[in-house]
């Protein structure tokens, strides 16, 4: 008796429901279609941004059920069911996110392209309860390429926004 | 920079995934984390037919500690890894090539058992699993079998993994004097040298040690002269330390590449087998 | 009020934080369809057989353009320094590794790039010239601008053969790709026989000519639009093969095409800093006073256009130098054409002026610092002009003093931390102030506020900002009640965001655009029988928050909202346009600065760790002192980035380009940065150089940086390395 292997899709385009910033996404999509593309091309949701495709930059840095992930490295079709957040999901209406304001406040961004994927990445940051030390965040902020070079600035940045999370 | 076309199964049973492994054989692959898997499917470098999803079976995530051993799930994650308490303690080797791993991104997706079936020469765990003598849990549609880390990995991109089973788990013996240093890819992150060092010890001397090794040759290897070596030389002296580590790439074809040419990484090699075994004596 | 100068946070800053700024990829179309260009991978010969069988086949495709079938462009450049010629599928031609050989247009991005691996190419391969040591070169008619490749003053041989101390080395720059984090991108849409275009640019207006050239239309039926991009570096200063490939396939397949470089591709076709090779000799007096300086310079170029890197223009003016000689020699290889990046020049040349001058000092015994004091030039001994303004000095004594130089003990590798070898390096920085015709359009209305127009671009450098700045200030009007815009050719003309140009450019525009809309406004009050300032005299008006009134008796004024709302337009417009006068012949302009460097150095493993960099600036008037900064520290990193890390590296024999990708090609990231890392801004005042005062900031910060890095390196080991980036294996 063959054994039941479960759901299959693809080759083809398929039906692949996100939940995006807690809004539902119905797109219909190959499954080789990265979360990032998909995000992109199919779902309108351009602020995460495409650097390197190769998980290297960090650019395309998201939130998965709170968590930071490369959204390059991964396909659509693996996160139906899971809460994902953007760069357009994190200010709360008008209301910045407190790390949204801090990267304004000290700058921490040049040309602005690197932006979305250091935000949330250290929006993570934070979460992950790590040290706010220059030191710890210089190394936990490294998956994030600034070709600008605002580097010091980020960091001032984060730790700023980490003082009033404490 | 986009895979071949490929169906997606996502089994939520390890019968199921060895069902969907029976009916497509070679063309299928196995999707852990995706870290290892995805980029060399954009580059043309796997272009499986059928992409098997392994996050929907239960029971191949987690870290327990039995009876001083370590058993560790392969679908864990490398965050999962650098943030375990119980792992600081009684395997720091594992603790901190988890946390040399990549970057907070990718840490967040890669498994353990992702990156050692994959059998990336650069593979940080490679070097570790080998100090740790570790044994690697395989399922297949007859049962598991256990298998010695040192046989499992062969050579570049080759283990001992058919395309029928699944790498479910690592164990290995509590290894609590460890450590893992490495010399960093400066951009990817890669271990161009990365040193794995176990020791046993009595007093101040060390009476056993076990020494891995990656990133500097085809695949990890054991640095079996130097652990010989090691065999009652006092970590604090250094003279003697460095003595017993020269060598340690000795007889391998060393990796030669624009960030670090084979002179240089042989050399280097024995800075960082001292500077493991020092940091494994430290506790 | 003291709009200009405040340090206010990014006008535009909170669409970059939310994720609303559009940069070029982003920009929805209806019908829009994918294109992606497959590249030759070879770096010479020609296409024998082309077969697109299966890419035209394959599922989604709507168009496989390669040079069999594509339409006819012009792919020579015109005019213009930014100007370039193009591949464009127009011959069977390979002229280097990875130029554009096909373009796949399809109806989605992952349909279009799997296409374009089934595109089959067959070449006849010749043998590439790869070699800038052994190739054969010439000297171009120009280094940079009006300025000849071949320079003398006084007589060099001489001066050196009766020099008390001599040095003589070698420093070579390898290849570095610009790698902005927004890889290149163009929409591009037709509508009969106009096309507007999408794309990331550092100039909108040279792109449009560049396209209105290769499709034979006139300039006006093309509209550029860029209202962000994602850094450039000057890789985007110039229109590149993609931009006019994706317009080309927009009007084959009459829908709009969506064309984005892959970052593999960034290494490709939108420029380089070429490799140098240069030579400088130095001859000095036992005080360490110079008596003459040589520096010869190859770098290379393609075979199929020009491109000099003028590594020694800043020789013939830094240092007080009588007998100065400077040479460029271009080699022709098979390499894309190379571009301007950041610094073109001054940052590779200051690597090999800045490291002779700190060999130098060792050689006579003096401290780095006073050396580069002894042979200040007071003013431009190559024009022999005076410097419009030169805080050089201040820079020096600002930079030692917060960097803390009388630390360093003299003697290099003697200074130890643990185990761990100390050294400290020092160089100089400068960059010429640049200037072009710009434009910008102001118009106010009847709600208070301001809508200003410029043609210009924002690269990250804070243009938005500091224009909303120039001109709240000139209005009297708050910056919150200005909205800037740019990036459209449908704007004023402004030149291209290169050479640091831009705020001397469009600032001055703006200024005389916002002045002439206030002073316009102001003589609507004055002969507006309705106002309260009916028949007063211009020149007793103040204006601030939108109110103009008596100096003298503030109570008395009116509002331009009030003014505006009786106008019948309800809105005014004026124009201004700003020009370079004739400060040129009367002037040098340059902004100058010091680097410093702290670095520690482990002897076992030869890794190098920069622990403090302290650089001071002195570029005029700074509009913004929180942007300003930032573009300094940027231009520090790519300093250090420059020092340690950047290379791209082309096999000797493929002439394949082996690490086209950001996991192989090294630029910093956060913990490579320290957090002793600081830019100051030494106050300077400038009435000479343009009326708002300003000098460039946006490449100072790299100029000097790498050899300053170089130099604490080799304070700290004994070790000179002249070859860079300095890489772990050259100190062990």
């Amino acid at each position: 008796m063959p054994v039941d292997v479960g759901p299959r899709a693809g080759p083809h385009p398929v039906p692949v429901t996100l939940t995006i910033n807690g809004m539902r996404h119905d797109l219909t999509i190959e499954p080789r279609v990265t979360l990032l593309d998909a995000l992109r091309e199919y779902a309108n949701l351009p602020g995460t941004k495409k650097g390197c495709d190769q998980g290297t930059c960090g650019a395309c840095t998201v939130l998965v059920n709170g968590r930071r992930i490369d959204s390059c490295l991964t396909l659509a079709i693996m996160h139906t069911g899971a809460r994902i957040t953007t760069i357009e999901g994190l200010a709360d209406g008008d209301r910045l996110h407190p790390m949204q304001a801090a990267f304004l406040e000290h700058d921490g961004f040049q040309c602005g392209y690197c932006t979305p994927g250091q935000i949330l990445s250290a929006v993570a940051l934070l979460a992950e309860k790590r040290p706010l030390d220059d030191a710890s965040i210089r190394e936990f902020m490294s998956g994030n390429i600034c070709r600008c070079g605002a580097y010091k600035n980020i960091v001032d940045a984060v730790a700023a926004a980490g003082k009033q999370n404490v | 920079m986009i895979p071949t076309k490929f169906e997606y199964a996502k089994p939520s049973s390890l019968d199921e995934a060895f069902a969907l492994l029976a009916e497509h054989g070679p063309d299928a692959k196995l999707l852990a984390g995706g870290h290892s898997l995805i980029p060399m499917m954009k580059l043309r470098l796997a272009e499986p037919e059928m992409l098997i999803d392994l996050a929907g079976i239960p029971g191949l995530t987690g870290i327990t500690v039995r009876d001083g051993r370590v058993s560790i799930g392969a679908m864990t994650k490398h965050a999962t890894l650098a943030a375990s308490e119980e792992l600081r303690q009684h395997a720091p080797v594992l603790f901190e090539a988890a946390n040399a791993l990549g970057d907070p991104q990718v840490r967040n997706r890669g498994t353990i058992g992702g990156a050692l079936a994959n059998g990336d020469p650069g593979c940080d765990y490679a070097a570790v699993m080998l100090a740790l003598d570790a044994t690697f849990t395989v399922a297949g549609k007859g049962g598991t079998r256990e298998e010695a880390a040192s046989s499992f990995m062969v050579g570049m991109f080759e283990t001992t993994l058919s395309p029928e089973e699944v790498l479910v788990g690592v164990s290995f013996a509590a290894a609590p004097a460890s450590a893992y240093v490495k010399y960093a890819h400066p951009a990817s992150g890669y271990p161009l040298v990365g040193a794995a060092v176990v020791l046993s010890m009595n007093g101040d001397a060390i009476s056993e040690a076990r020494v891995g090794v990656t990133g500097v040759g085809d695949h990890a290897f054991r640095a079996g002269s130097v652990e010989k070596a090691l065999a009652g030389v006092r970590p604090s002296d250094r003279t003697a330390l460095e003595g017993a580590c020269a060598g340690s790439a000795a007889g391998v074809d060393v990796r030669s590449e624009p960030a670090a040419g084979a002179g240089y990484r042989s050399a280097m090699c024995d800075v960082y087998v001292s500077r493991a075994v020092l940091a494994a004596t430290r506790g | 009020m003291n709009l200009v100068g405040a340090p206010i946070d990014r006008v535009d800053g909170r669409r970059k934080i939310t994720g609303t700024a559009r940069y070029a990829a982003e920009t929805p179309l209806p019908g829009l369809t994918y294109a992606v260009m497959v590249e030759s991978t070879i770096p010479a010969g020609t296409i024998a057989a082309v077969d697109a069988a299966a890419a035209t086949r394959a599922s989604g495709v709507i168009a496989v353009l390669t040079y069999e079938n594509a339409p006819k462009v012009e792919q020579h450049k015109v005019a213009g320094m930014t100007d370039r010629n193009l591949p464009l599928l127009q011959d069977r031609i390979v002229r280097y590794d990875r130029q554009p050989v096909a373009v796949v247009v399809a109806d989605t991005f992952e349909r279009a790039t799997d296409a374009a691996s089934l595109v089959r190419i067959r070449y006849d391969t010749s043998v590439p010239a790869l070699s800038l040591a052994h190739g054969s070169g010439y000297h171009p008619e120009h280094s940079h601008g009006d300025e000849p490749s071949v320079y003398e003053r006084g007589n060099v041989d001489a001066a050196f053969a009766g020099a008390d101390v001599k040095i003589d080395r070698t420093y070579t720059t390898p290849v570095e790709h610009h790698n902005p984090m927004e890889p290149h991108a163009t929409v591009a849409t037709w509508d009969g026989d106009v096309l507007t275009v999408y794309d990331a640019t550092q100039g909108v207006f040279g792109t449009r000519s560049r396209l209105a050239v290769a499709f034979g239309i006139p300039p006006a039926n093309v509209r550029v639009v860029c209202p962000f991009v994602g850094g450039g570096f000057g890789s985007k200063g110039s229109a590149w093969a993609h931009t006019v490939l994706a317009a080309m396939a927009a009007r084959a397949v009459k829908r709009p095409v969506k064309l984005v470089l892959a970052r593999p591709q960034m290494f490709g076709s939108v420029g380089y800093r070429p490799a140098t090779i240069q030579r400088v000799t130095l001859g000095a007096k036992r005080d360490g006073t110079l008596v003459s300086t040589l520096h010869e310079v190859r770098s290379q170029t393609s075979i199929f256009d020009e491109f000099v890197e003028p590594s020694a223009e800043l020789t013939k003016m830094l240092y007080a130098v009588p007998n100065v000689r400077t040479i460029n020699t271009v080699v022709p290889l098979n390499a894309a054409t190379p571009t301007f990046m950041r610094a073109p020049g001054e940052s590779s040349g200051s690597f090999a002026l800045e490291s002779a001058m700190d060999e130098l000092a060792y050689a006579v015994g003096l401290d780095p610092l006073e050396v580069r004091l002894r042979n200040h030039a007071d003013s431009d001994p190559s024009k022999q002009l005076p410097f419009s303004s030169k805080s050089l000095r201040e820079c020096y004594s600002v930079g030692a003093e917060r960097f803390g130089w009388s630390r360093r003990v003299p003697r290099a590798r003697s200074m130890r931390d643990g185990g761990l070898l100390v050294g400290m390096g020092v160089a100089s920085a400068t960059y010429p102030t640049n200037r072009s015709a710009a434009s910008a359009l102001v118009r106010l209305s009847s709600d208070g506020t301001a809508h200003v127009f410029a043609g210009t671009q924002d690269l990250g450098t804070g243009a938005y900002t500091v224009f909303s700045q120039v001109a709240a200030e000139e209005l009297g009007i708050p910056v919150s009640s200005v909205r800037f815009e740019l990036g459209d050719t449908n704007f004023p003309m402004g030149p291209v965001s290169g050479g640091s140009q831009t705020t001397a450019s469009v600032g001055n525009a703006v200024s005389v655009a916002a002045r002439s809309a206030r002073d316009r406004a102001i003589g609507l009050a004055l002969g507006d029988p309705q106002s309260s300032l009916h028949g007063h005299d211009a020149d007793a008006i103040d204006v601030r928050d939108g109110r103009i009134f008596l100096r003298d008796r503030p109570d008395v004024g009116d509002t331009y909202a009030a003014i505006l709302g009786r106008h019948p337009q309800g809105e005014i417009e004026e124009r201004g346009d700003a020009r370079p006068g004739d400060e040129k012949t009367a002037f040098s302009m340059h902004a100058f600065g010091a680097q410093f460097a702290e670095v520690r150095v482990d002897p076992e493993l030869g890794t190098v760790r920069v622990v403090k960099m302290v650089g001071a600036f002195a570029s005029g008037r700074i509009l913004n002192a929180k942007t300003a900064r930032s573009q300094y520290l940027g231009g520090m990193v790519w300093g250090l980035s420059m020092a340690l890390h950047e290379i791209t590296r082309t096999d000797a024999r493929s002439g394949r380009i082996m690490n086209a990708n950001l996991a192989d090609y090294l630029v910093p990231v956060n913990k490579d940065v320290p957090s002793d890392f600081e830019a100051y801004i030494v106050p300077e005042d400038d009435p000479n150089v343009n009326p708002l005062g300003v000098k460039g900031i946006g490449e100072i910060g790299i100029v000097g940086a790498a050899a300053a890095i170089a130099n604490a390196v080799y304070h700290a080991t004994g070790t000179r390395v002249r070859d860079l980036p300095i890489q772990p294996e050259k100190l062990v």
